[in-house]
C-alpha cells in the first residue's frame, strides 16, 4: 500500500524531541521540584511505575469535565482520561453527588449492600451475561477470570495473546511486551516474563498465540487441547496502539475453544462500557464465557468485575471456588458505578462518541495522508491510537516494528499544544469532551507532521 | 498462661442454642433473606465475595454510622466487624465525609500522581520505619508485589509461609490458609495445599509452608533449600486463626536467619497495620523488616493497598527497570481518604482510646471466662482481639484445629441476636474496634459475651 511516504530524518526528530522537551520543562517548574520531595517517601516519586514520565513526571492537581490541570496550573484538554477511566468526564456532577450521598452513610462494610445488585444487573443487560462478582481493579478481575477458567474446567494451560495485556497478576505477566528477539518466531511465539520475580514456572502454564491468527489457536488446540482451561484476550488490542480483531476471529476463537471443552475470556477492562454500551462483546456481536471489566466502569474509583454464564460462574455461585477480598463490591464503588452504569453512559453517549470519532480519528488521518506520514490511525468511538507504521497493523509485531521516536514526539506537541495524552496509549475521550477540543488534539498533530516532513 | 481448671463443654447443649438462636434471628432478617434470590439473579452467589455470605445467611447492609450499622430489615448493631477490619476510623468519619466529598469535586482519578501521595507516603514512613513506598488497590495487590519484589530481588523463585496464614486471592501465596486437617501432612513438613480449585499444582511447589512460631522449623526449610529460598512473607502476629501473637524474639529470629542465608522478610501488616499500634506490629514488636504490606485500615474505607521497603529492594523500581504498575495505584479518592485517616483521624492519641477499649473488653471477656471456667482466653492489642476457645495456648496454626466451630458460630449468633454485628467465621477472625467506639459499646459486647458464656458452662 503505497501512499508515496516520506522519508523521515531520524537526526530532525531527535532535535524536535530535543526542543519540545525544553519547551516543556519551562512549564513544569513546580511538578519537578516536587517530584524530589515526592522521591523522598515513594518509589520513583509516583504511585505507579507508568506516573513517571520522559522527560518529566507531571503531577496532577484537579480536573473538570473534560479539562485538567496540574501542578503548575497548565490546563489541558484531556484525552488520557485516566487510562481510559473517565469517560463520564472529571468531576461529574451526578458522581460527586453519588459520593456525597454514599460517605454519609458509610464506604465499606465487607457486607453485601443493594447497589452490588444494581451494579450487576445493569451489566448483565449491558453484556448479556447473567452472573458478576466484583473486584478492585483490572489486574484482580483478569486474575479471578483465570482462576474460574481453570476451577471450571480443572485444566491448567490458559492461552493468551502476544501483546495483549490483563493486568500485573504473576499468572499473565508474560508477553504483552516483547523483545521480538527472544520472543520465538512470529507465527509460534514463546512466553516471555514482562518483570522479574515472576517464575518460568507460570509462564509453562500459558500459550501465546499472535492476535488475528485463529490457525495458531488451532495448533495449540490440536496439539493440547485437553490441557486447556480457556483462553483470554484483549477483544481489541488496545495496549499496543489499537488493533482491531479482523472478521470473524472472535467468534472463531469461541467456536473452537468450544469445540475442546474450554471457555473464552474477554479482557474488557478498557473496551467495557467505553466503545459501545456493551463493549466489545457489543460492538462484535460474539458474547465470550466470561468478561473481565474494570476502568470506566467505577466513574473514577478503584473497581474490577467479572462476569459469566451460569455455566462458568457454577463454581463461584456454589462455593467451589471462593471468590473472595476484603473491598470486593465496596459501598462507594459500586454507588459511583450505578450512577455512571444508569445516568451517565446511556445510549446517546454512545451516539455522541460515534459522530466525535471522525472529528478526532478522520482529522488526524487527512494530516497523515496530506503530509505522507509513515503511520496509520486505528479507532473505535471514543478510542484511538496512531501506529507509526506504513503497513497495516494486524498484531503485536507489527506494531512492535512502529517508530516510537516519532510517537513521543507527537506525544510531546499535544501536551505543549494543550492535550494530555497517554504515551503510548490509547487516546480515550469523554462525554463532556467537545468538537472543538477534539480540535485542538488535530491541530497539534498536524503542526506535528508539518514540523516533521518539512 | 497459668494452669487453670475448665469446664468441658457440653456440645449437644451448644447444638441445642445454636438452633435456639438460629430461630431467634431468623424472622429479624426476612428482608435481607428474600433479597438474597433477588442479587442470586446477577450477581454469582447473591454477594459480591464469597465470605460475605456466611451462616446462617448472607445479611445486607443499609448504612453505618460511628460505630453502628444498619441493614436492610432496620436492625441497628454495633459493629465489632467493621468490613474486617478496615474501618478503624468509624463509619462515616467527619474528616474522610469532608475528604471524600472534596476531591470528588476535584476529580476522582487521573492516573498521574497527587499531592496527597507525599502526605501519605511521609506518614508510612514515620509510622512503619521504611524509606519507600508505592501503592495499590488491596492487600491481595500488596502482598502480590511483595512476593514478586522477594523474587525479583534474590533472583530466586521459592517463597515460605506460615502454615493457617491468608495473604491474599493471588495464585503465588493462596496456599495452607485453612487446610484441611487430614491433608496436612507432618509438622516437620507441612503439605502446600492450594487454597481452592483453579491454582495449578506447580505453582504450589514454589512454596514451603512451616509452622508459625517455630525458628527451628524456619531452620530447617533454609537448610534444604539452600540458595533456593527468596524470602518469606509472615503475619507477626497471626490474625487469620482468632489473634496468635509472636513468641518475644521470634521475628527478629526470623530476619536474622534468613538474611545469613541471602532471604528475605515481608510483613503482612493488612489486618495489623496501623491497627494493633500507630506503626503496627513494626512498632508493636519493635522488628523492621525489609517488606511491609498494607491494606484495609490505611484506606479509611476505600480500596487500598501499600507496600513500603527499604531503598536497596525498591532501587529497581526507582531506576525504572522494574515496573510497579496499576491503573488505580494512588488513585486521588484513596489517597485523600487515605491522608485523612492517617493524618487527622487515626493519630497516636486515637491508639490510646484504642487501647483503652481493648482493656475493657479482655478485662471484661476474660473475668467471664474465669467466672464460668470455660476453656478460652483472650488476645489482642489495640484494635484488634479474639477469644480463642482453647484451654492451651494456640501457638500456631495447628494448636487451633481442634476448636470446635460451633462453640465460635455460637458466639456469633449471641452477639448478633443481642446487636451486636461480629465478624463472621469468627473461629478464624478477630474483633476489631474503631475510635469511633466507647467504653460503653465495649461493655455492651462484654454484657452478651456474659450471657453467652454463662448459657454454655451452665
Amino acid at each position: 500500500m503505497d501512499r508515496g511516504h516520506v522519508e523521515i530524518d531520524p537526526a530532525r526528530v531527535g532535535a524536535l524531541i530535543a526542543e519540545q522537551g525544553a519547551t516543556l520543562a519551562e512549564k513544569l517548574p513546580r511538578s519537578i521540584g516536587f517530584a524530589k520531595r515526592a522521591s523522598q517517601s515513594l518509589a520513583g516519586g509516583v504511585a505507579c511505575s507508568w506516573h513517571s514520565l520522559d522527560p518529566h513526571t507531571i503531577y496532577g492537581s484537579r480536573g473538570e469535565g473534560s479539562r485538567l490541570w496540574d501542578l503548575d496550573g497548565n490546563e489541558y484538554v484531556d484525552l488520557h482520561c485516566g487510562y481510559g477511566v473517565m469517560v463520564v468526564g472529571h468531576a461529574h456532577t451526578k458522581v460527586s453527588e453519588a459520593v456525597r450521598e454514599r460517605v454519609g452513610l458509610g464506604t465499606h462494610f465487607a457486607m453485601p449492600v443493594e447497589d452490588t445488585v444494581v451494579v450487576a444487573e445493569l451489566l448483565a443487560g449491558r453484556f448479556g451475561l447473567p452472573l458478576w462478582r466484583f473486584k478492585n481493579s483490572g489486574s484482580e478481575a483478569t486474575m479471578d477470570a483465570c482462576r474460574i477458567l481453570r476451577a471450571a474446567t480443572g485444566r491448567d494451560l490458559i492461552v493468551k495473546v502476544e501483546g495483549s495485556y490483563h493486568g500485573s497478576s504473576d499468572g499473565l505477566a508474560f508477553s504483552y511486551w516483547v523483545d521480538v528477539e527472544e520472543a520465538g518466531s512470529r507465527e509460534r511465539p514463546i512466553a516471555v516474563h514482562n518483570t522479574a520475580g515472576v517464575p518460568e514456572v507460570y509462564g509453562r502454564a500459558l500459550r501465546i498465540v499472535p492476535f488475528n491468527d485463529l490457525p495458531a489457536v488451532e495448533r495449540v488446540l490440536a496439539d493440547e487441547g485437553d490441557r486447556v482451561a480457556g483462553m483470554i484476550l484483549e477483544p481489541i488490542l488496545m495496549n499496543v496502539g489499537v488493533i482491531l480483531p479482523e472478521e470473524g476471529y472472535l467468534a472463531g476463537l469461541r467456536d473452537l475453544l468450544h469445540r475442546h471443552g474450554a471457555f473464552l475470556a474477554f479482557d474488557e477492562v478498557k473496551t467495557g462500557v467505553t466503545i459501545a454500551s456493551g463493549g466489545a462483546t457489543e460492538w462484535s456481536g460474539v458474547t465470550p464465557d466470561l468478561v473481565a471489566l474494570a476502568k470506566a466502569v467505577g466513574g473514577g474509583l478503584p473497581i474490577g468485575a467479572i462476569g459469566g454464564t451460569e455455566e462458568v460462574m457454577r463454581v463461584v455461585a456454589d462455593g467451589t471456588m471462593e471468590q473472595e477480598g476484603t473491598f470486593n463490591g465496596n459501598p462507594l464503588s459500586m454507588a459511583a458505578a450505578r450512577v455512571v452504569l444508569s445516568e451517565i453512559l446511556v445510549p446517546e453517549v454512545y451516539e455522541r462518541f460515534g459522530a466525535l470519532e471522525p472529528v478526532l480519528a478522520g482529522g488526524i488521518r487527512e494530516s497523515i495522508d496530506r503530509r505522507g506520514l509513515p503511520a496509520q490511525v486505528v479507532s473505535v468511538a471514543c478510542r484511538g491510537s496512531v501506529h507509526f507504521r506504513a503497513d497495516p497493523v494486524r498484531n503485536f509485531r507489527d506494531h512492535a516494528a512502529h517508530d516510537d521516536r516519532l510517537a513521543h514526539l507527537a506525544w510531546l506537541y499535544q501536551l505543549n499544544g494543550g492535550v494530555w495524552m497517554p504515551a503510548g496509549d490509547p487516546w480515550t475521550f469523554s462525554v463532556a469532551h467537545s468538537e472543538d477540543e477534539l480540535r485542538r488534539a488535530v491541530g497539534n498533530f498536524e503542526a506535528f507532521a508539518e514540523a516533521v516532513t518539512t | 498462661m497459668s494452669v487453670r481448671e475448665t469446664v468441658e463443654l457440653d456440645l449437644d447443649r451448644i447444638d441445642r442454642l445454636i438452633e435456639e438462636e438460629e430461630g431467634k434471628l431468623e424472622p429479624k432478617h426476612r428482608a435481607s433473606i428474600g433479597y438474597k434470590e433477588t442479587a442470586k439473579r446477577s450477581v454469582a452467589g447473591g454477594v459480591a465475595s464469597s465470605w460475605q455470605d456466611s451462616p446462617p445467611h448472607a445479611i445486607y447492609i443499609d448504612r453505618g454510622e460511628g460505630s453502628r450499622i444498619w441493614d436492610i430489615d432496620g436492625n441497628e448493631y454495633l459493629d465489632f466487624h467493621l468490613g474486617y477490619g478496615a474501618m478503624v476510623v468509624g463509619h462515616a468519619h467527619p474528616k474522610i465525609v469532608q475528604a471524600l466529598e472534596r476531591q470528588a469535586r476535584r476529580g476522582t482519578h487521573f492516573a498521574q500522581p497527587t499531592k496527597d501521595l507525599d502526605a501519605v507516603g511521609e506518614s508510612l514512613v514515620d509510622r512503619f520505619g521504611l524509606p519507600l513506598w508505592r501503592f495499590c488497590n488491596s492487600g491481595t495487590e500488596a502482598t502480590l508485589e511483595a512476593a514478586r519484589l522477594m523474587r525479583a530481588t534474590a533472583g530466586r523463585d521459592m517463597l515460605l509461609k506460615i502454615e493457617g496464614t491468608y495473604h491474599g486471592h493471588h495464585d503465588s501465596l493462596m496456599f495452607s490458609v485453612i487446610p484441611d486437617p487430614e491433608l496436612i501432612g507432618p509438622r516437620e513438613h507441612p503439605v502446600t495445599l492450594p487454597q481452592a480449585p483453579g491454582i495449578p499444582q506447580a505453582f504450589a511447589d514454589l512454596v514451603r509452608v512451616v509452622p508459625f512460631n517455630d525458628l527451628v522449623e524456619v531452620e530447617r526449610a533454609l537448610g534444604e533449600l539452600e540458595g533456593r529460598l527468596a524470602g518469606m512473607i509472615v503475619e507477626p502476629a497471626m490474625m487469620n486463626c482468632g489473634v496468635i501473637m509472636p513468641d518475644p524474639g521470634y521475628l527478629q529470629g526470623l530476619k536474622d536467619l534468613l538474611h545469613r542465608h541471602g532471604a528475605l522478610l515481608a510483613f503482612d501488616e493488612v489486618k495489623t497495620g496501623a491497627t494493633i499500634a500507630y506503626g503496627g506490629a513494626v512498632e508493636a514488636f519493635g522488628v523492621t523488616p525489609d517488606i511491609v504490606c498494607l491494606a484495609k485500615a490505611i484506606g479509611g474505607g476505600l480500596p487500598c493497598g501499600a507496600i513500603g521497603a527499604t531503598e536497596e529492594l525498591f532501587r529497581p523500581v526507582v531506576e525504572g527497570e522494574y515496573d510497579m504498575a496499576g491503573t488505580f495505584n494512588g488513585n486521588p479518592m484513596t489517597m485523600a481518604a487515605s491522608r485523612a485517616a492517617l493524618t487527622e483521624v487515626l493519630t497516636r492519641d486515637a491508639y490510646d482510646h484504642l487501647n483503652e477499649i481493648h482493656r475493657t473488653l479482655a478485662e471484661g471477656c476474660g473475668a467471664a471466662i474465669d467466672k464460668y471456667r470455660l476453656p478460652a482466653y483472650v488476645k489482642g492489642l489495640g484494635a484488634k482481639g479474639s477469644v480463642i476457645y482453647s484451654a492451651t495456648p494456640v501457638r500456631e496454626y495447628r494448636d487451633s484445629v481442634g476448636i470446635d466451630e460451633r462453640i465460635t458460630y455460637l458466639a456469633w449468633l449471641f452477639q448478633q441476636n443481642r446487636g451486636v454485628f461480629k465478624s463472621p467465621w469468627s473461629k478464624q477472625e478477630t474483633w476489631t474496634t474503631s475510635v469511633q467506639h466507647s467504653l460503653e459499646d465495649a461493655r455492651r459486647y462484654v454484657e452478651n459475651f456474659e450471657e453467652f458464656a454463662a448459657a454454655i458452662a451452665e
